[in-house]
């Protein structure tokens, strides 16, 4: 990842608040609305958790050994 | 009559998997794409209603029943089959050939079936063909993969054959039409065979087991076929039924962690089929129109960039023989065009604003909405994540970019592999920009656009902040060699137990049987060649040779001979 592609994202992530904060000021549809940039907490909440999920369920009982069947 | 029958696109199809062998080898590639092409056209010319009835023993067959709903999944399942036949231009493989035309027709010939019967045959041609798809590999694993493929099928047609016949026999309709939410025994197998075949934990362990096994051309039907044409026979019988909508919560969920932990490519877009089922699922629970259209929407949308998936990872194994993120990594800038392709279908598949999983996945969500189900929306929001991360960032990051596991050889991509996946990008983008190409043509006339300010938002900074969580913990994937354990352990595992069980020990038990009966005769035998010696045993015990009687026998036998001659001679003359 260079610079400017961080910058990218940055800009993208701004127009997005300007665009909730602006045109969607006054939306309600669900509670979470009231949040702001609910979705952004979403987003990364949610990746860091299923990340770390299936890792820990990974290491319970979903990964073995390549040849699992075969012995 | 059979003119008519022509008519069918399946039998089209069918008849096209028979004809295939009899045409020279240089035009069955072309001839492959014209059979799905003829179908694709008569499908949109017959009007709606049913069209061709046959008797059948005291029930009538409707073999071909148009309305929006079977023309929407016709349309893309002959589609799909002209794009996969393009993909596998190259291929000069008969059996394979043959086995993918008469797959697309079973499919074809299912989305079209009017009554149970005409679906159940299909159903198992589609069943019998696709299994072909996977022996066509010629391995042993391949082999013993297709066989547990072909049985699970076997399993689902067992449940879906007897719960028809059960439903018929308590005075049900033979036609397909929407089952009352009653959980009888008729009912519940019916939804066992049909959730067998749209993967539903813990029925879809056959799937993520089979597909990666597959042939790298016969892997792109079989993404876009089975599973389907099994949410299509869903929306038909269970539309509205409430266990629907957690059970596709579930899958969507299930299906995201798998695929976060699976290291081969093809078994991280396995199971990404499951989770994305999953939202079509969810969407026939909640049953409302705008439902019933997101399901089929998303169905569609999910066959185009599902297979242009499919497709980049059956290039990347074609180009350096490895399927496996833990063989891969470093080589994105020797196939810049595929990676580009590839990240088209990813995004679409996130539901990036623009592109063709967004218009379908926004009008699940908004389907969820209206029938207040917050929790549904949060938690697909939570598969849509896990998607854009398993799909969209950990395959491709770890497949083309990521560090350089060992000096990769890659080899060039036949030119007709890459003009298959153009279509499907095409396909992709062009959706995505223009929905109501499809919004048209779908079961329910209803007024959605998905372009609204919210959506935009709340897409981009799901995407956004997926990407960044990402990058932050890239290096806690599993990239390792290694097997998930799924719900096939419960066949694949006891396999050795009840080997031994069933075949090993009575096999032990008549070897032994067999020993003593054949040691029993000969001691029989032994007795009867000289009695005697266990009549009188003092006598010795040296055997008898039969040899010391034969002159005393000889003039016995010649004086009967000679009396009977003197006596008859007496009594003649």
């Amino acid at each position: 990842m260079k610079k400017w592609h961080w910058i990218a994202l940055g800009v993208i992530a701004a127009i997005t608040l300007v665009l909730e904060f602006t045109l969607l000021a006054d939306y309600d549809s669900h509670w979470w609305n009231s949040v702001p940039a609910f979705y952004m907490l979403w987003g990364f909440i949610g990746s860091v958790a299923v990340i770390f999920i299936s890792r820990w369920l990974g290491k319970l009982f979903i990964l073995s050994d390549e040849d699992y069947y075969d012995r | 009559m059979i003119v008519e029958l022509i008519s069918i696109p399946a039998i089209i199809l069918l008849l096209g998997a028979f004809a295939l062998p009899l045409i020279p080898e240089r035009l069955r590639s072309s001839s492959f794409i014209i059979f799905p092409a003829i179908a694709l056209a008569v499908l949109w010319t017959l009007p709606e209603g049913s069209h061709i009835q046959a008797p059948f023993a005291s029930y009538e067959l409707h073999l071909l029943t148009v309305d929006a709903l079977s023309r929407i999944f016709g349309t893309i399942f002959a589609l799909i089959t002209i794009i996969g036949g393009i993909y596998a231009f190259h291929i000069k493989d008969l059996g394979q050939q043959s086995a993918a035309l008469a797959y697309a027709g079973g499919a074809l010939g299912v989305t079209f079936a009017g009554d149970y019967f005409s679906l159940f045959i299909f159903w198992e041609i589609m069943a019998i063909s696709s299994t072909y798809l996977i022996w066509a590999r010629r391995t042993e694993t391949t082999d013993k993969a297709g066989m547990r493929y072909l049985l699970a099928h076997i399993v689902g047609g067992g449940f879906l054959l007897t719960g028809i016949l059960l439903h018929l026999n308590s005075g049900g309709s033979f036609l397909i039409d929407a089952l009352p939410q009653d959980y009888t025994l008729a009912n519940v197998l019916i939804l066992l065979g049909v959730a067998l075949n749209t993967a539903v934990p813990p029925l879809h362990a056959w799937l993520a087991d089979a597909y990666p096994k597959a042939t790298i051309t016969g892997a792109v039907f079989m993404c876009a076929l089975t599973t389907k044409s099994a949410v299509y026979i869903m929306i038909r019988l269970f539309p509205g039924w409430e266990i629907l909508i957690w059970t596709g919560v579930i899958m969507a969920i299930y299906g995201t962690i798998y695929a976060l932990l699976s290291d081969d490519i093809r078994a991280i877009l396995s199971y990404s089929i499951i989770s994305q089922i999953g939202y079509m699922v969810t969407a026939i629970g909640i049953g409302s129109e705008l439902a019933i259209n997101g399901a089929t929407a998303h169905a569609f949308n999910h066959i185009i960039y599902k297979s242009l998936l499919f497709m980049a990872a059956g290039a990347v194994i074609h180009a350096t023989g490895k399927s496996r993120l833990s063989e891969l990594g470093g080589f994105a800038k020797k196939m810049p065009l595929i990676v580009g392709l590839y990240m088209v279908g990813a995004f679409s598949i996130a539901g990036a604003p623009l592109l063709n999983g967004f218009i379908s996945k926004t009008m699940i969500t908004g389907a969820a909405n209206a029938a207040h189900l917050e929790m549904v929306i949060l938690l697909l929001l939570i598969a849509t994540i896990g998607t854009f991360l398993h799909t969209g960032l950990k395959l491709p990051y770890f497949t083309w970019f990521g560090e350089d596991k060992e000096e990769i050889q890659v080899s060039d991509i036949p030119k007709n592999m890459l003009a298959a996946m153009v279509m499907g990008a095409f396909l992709c983008v062009s959706l995505g920009l223009f929905p109501n190409l499809l919004y048209s043509n779908l079961p329910y006339a209803i007024d959605f656009t998905p372009f609204s300010v919210y959506n935009f938002v709340e897409m981009t900074q799901i995407l956004l902040l997926t990407f960044v969580g990402f990058w932050l913990f890239r290096n806690k994937f599993n990239i390792s060699p290694s097997t998930t354990i799924d719900t096939d352990w419960f066949y694949r595992k006891p396999a050795n137990l009840v080997f031994t069980v069933f075949v090993k020990f009575p096999a032990l038990i008549f070897d032994i049987a067999e020993k003593k009966v054949a040691s029993a005769v000969d001691r029989v035998a032994d007795v009867s060649k000289n009695p005697l010696n266990y009549m009188l045993p003092t006598s010795p015990k040296s055997p008898v040779y039969t040899d010391g009687f034969t002159s005393p026998l000889h003039l016995a036998l010649g004086l009967i001979l000679l009396s009977f001659l003197i006596v008859s001679l007496i009594v003649l003359l």
